[in-house]
């Protein structure tokens, strides 16, 4: 009798464990579609002004690329070279006073150093911090304004970061070089501003 | 005395062995090797069916190295027996600068008796590739980072795993799912499972975009990223490939107890040959030699 109870024990504990290991199994697989990390009322009024910068700089942007060569689907390598050059130039001379900060305001820079701390934290996270850190950055220079080395590698953004940050427009990347977050033009690399040590 | 004799004739036997001369004649001994298995005779498994959709795939090509011309080469000797129609780039399509004078040497010259032949490229972004690629002729994205097309009846995807944001998810998501083809086969750079020691399984990738794949029935997922080559065991009934290859190796780089590899490759460099005939998806994995390394057929269910 003891040993028949023994045994149901132990099949329900394994049940359980299964049970339970099933649900960890989900809930990694839906990471993608959690919620982000909750957002104050203070972290909404920071997005909001980091989205109208980010609007303003479109607009602006918009504006310098209708005196860039056109670039069509079809170019040839002197054509997409002759674009990335006159917009990069256009850019930076339409925003000769650009300085770190102007989009990543105190405010809205603490809220992504939370949301990547959460991102980051765990043992589960370490191969995270390891593909950044693993990204060759050999001429890439920090600088507002002046474009990201074209040689340099590109860090690969975490698919289940860029759910929990602010969305971005087509025109504009978020970038890891190192521990530093960069917002970054697209088409002709050149950063928009940086937040050093983001990464914890 | 004797022991004194026996370090004596090693030292001597060392300077023989190590002398300009004699590491040039080990060399070209070896080029030498190399050359005689480019010409030995090609060998095709692939049925070669009338009306199969007949493709190459390539992965982290752009070095411009000899050896990266060497695997252009072979493919096109391979042509000349099996016509594949187009192929797929598995991203870090250009490695440093992006200048007119890169797009000719990492791309357009190793390729050219093929790109002669109207064989199509369709490309995918790596960590090495700059955006504006996807404005290039020759790389068929038609100025988009994501795009799909169709062949016969299968579908293929070519992802930005640089930069999978909500915006791409969504997309992928959408097309999926009014996707009507019979295959659907994802390309893309960074792979979701991979042996190799140096990058490995982009778990957060997959974290993303296994869900949706599982969900609405992709076959086959083509990666590169790690420079070898590798045939994963099915995962979750998808067949997953590392081919990263074609321009840069890592020898030595798959790690054999990983518990992944179907099949794996990583002394040389290599492309890929794929032939779709009805529900089966025939491979062959080809060495810049010309050897045959892996082969096989895939069947839909």
């Amino acid at each position: 009798m003891k040993k028949k109870t023994y045994i149901i024990i132990g099949v329900l504990v394994c049940l359980l464990i299964l049970a339970s290991g099933v649900a960890v199994g989900q809930k990694t697989q839906n990471a993608a579609l959690a919620e982000p990390v909750v957002v104050s009322p203070a972290d909404k009024a920071a997005i909001d002004v980091f989205e109208k910068e980010v609007k303003d700089y479109i607009a602006l942007r918009n504006k310098v690329r209708e005196n860039a060569p056109k670039l069509s689907k079809d170019s040839t390598p002197e054509q997409i070279n002759a674009y990335r050059t006159a917009l990069e130039l256009s850019l930076r001379n339409a925003r000769p006073n650009a300085k770190r900060g102007e989009f990543f305001r105190p405010e809205t820079a603490d809220f992504i150093r939370r949301t990547l701390k959460t991102e980051f934290q765990g043992q589960d996270r370490k191969e995270l911090r390891e593909q950044i850190f693993e990204t060759e950055l050999k001429g890439v220079v920090l600088r507002v304004n002046y474009p990201y080395a074209q040689a340099a590698e590109l860090s690969e953004m975490p698919a289940t970061l860029l759910t929990k940050l602010p969305q971005l427009p087509k025109e504009l990347r978020y970038r890891f070089v190192g521990r530093n977050m960069l917002l970054v033009d697209r088409e002709s690399n050149v950063i928009l501003d940086f937040m050093p040590d983001a990464l914890p | 005395m004797r022991k004194t004799h026996h370090f004596l004739f090693a030292i001597l036997i060392s300077a023989i062995l190590f002398t300009p001369a004699t590491a040039q004649k080990l060399n070209g001994n070896a080029t030498a090797a190399a050359k005689s298995a480019a010409n030995a005779p090609l060998k095709l498994t692939l049925p070669m069916k009338d009306g199969s959709v007949k493709f190459a795939v390539i992965g982290d090509t752009g070095s411009g190295s000899e050896r990266q011309r060497d695997v252009g080469e072979m493919m096109v000797k391979y042509h000349t027996l099996f016509p594949f129609e187009f192929v797929l780039m598995m991203g870090d399509n250009m490695y440093g600068g992006e200048a007119p004078q890169d797009f000719d040497k990492k791309f357009a010259e190793p390729y050219k008796a093929l790109l002669d032949q109207k064989v199509k490229f369709y490309a995918t972004l790596g960590n090495h590739d700059q955006p504006l690629q996807v404005n290039y002729t020759n790389f068929n994205m038609n100025g988009k980072e994501y795009y799909k097309f169709k062949k016969g009846n299968i579908a293929f995807y070519s992802l930005n795993s640089n930069y999978m944001d909500k915006k791409q998810v969504q997309w992928l998501e959408d097309e999926l799912g009014r996707e009507t083809a019979e295959w659907k086969v994802m390309f893309f750079h960074h792979p979701p499972y991979s042996s190799a020691k140096k990058h490995g399984s982009d778990g957060q990738l997959r974290e993303v975009v296994e869900p949706i794949f599982l969900k609405y029935g992709v076959d086959v997922v083509l990666s590169g990223h790690d420079h070898v080559y590798e045939r994963i065991k099915p995962q979750k009934g998808i067949y997953y490939f590392v081919s990263g290859a074609g321009g840069q190796l890592r020898a030595g780089d798959v790690d054999k107890q990983s518990g992944l590899t179907e099949k794996s490759y990583d002394q040389d460099m290599h492309f890929m040959l794929f032939e779709v005939v009805g529900n089966q998806m025939y491979f062959q994995a080809i060495s810049r030699t010309g050897e045959t390394i892996d082969s096989g057929v895939i069947t839909r269910k």
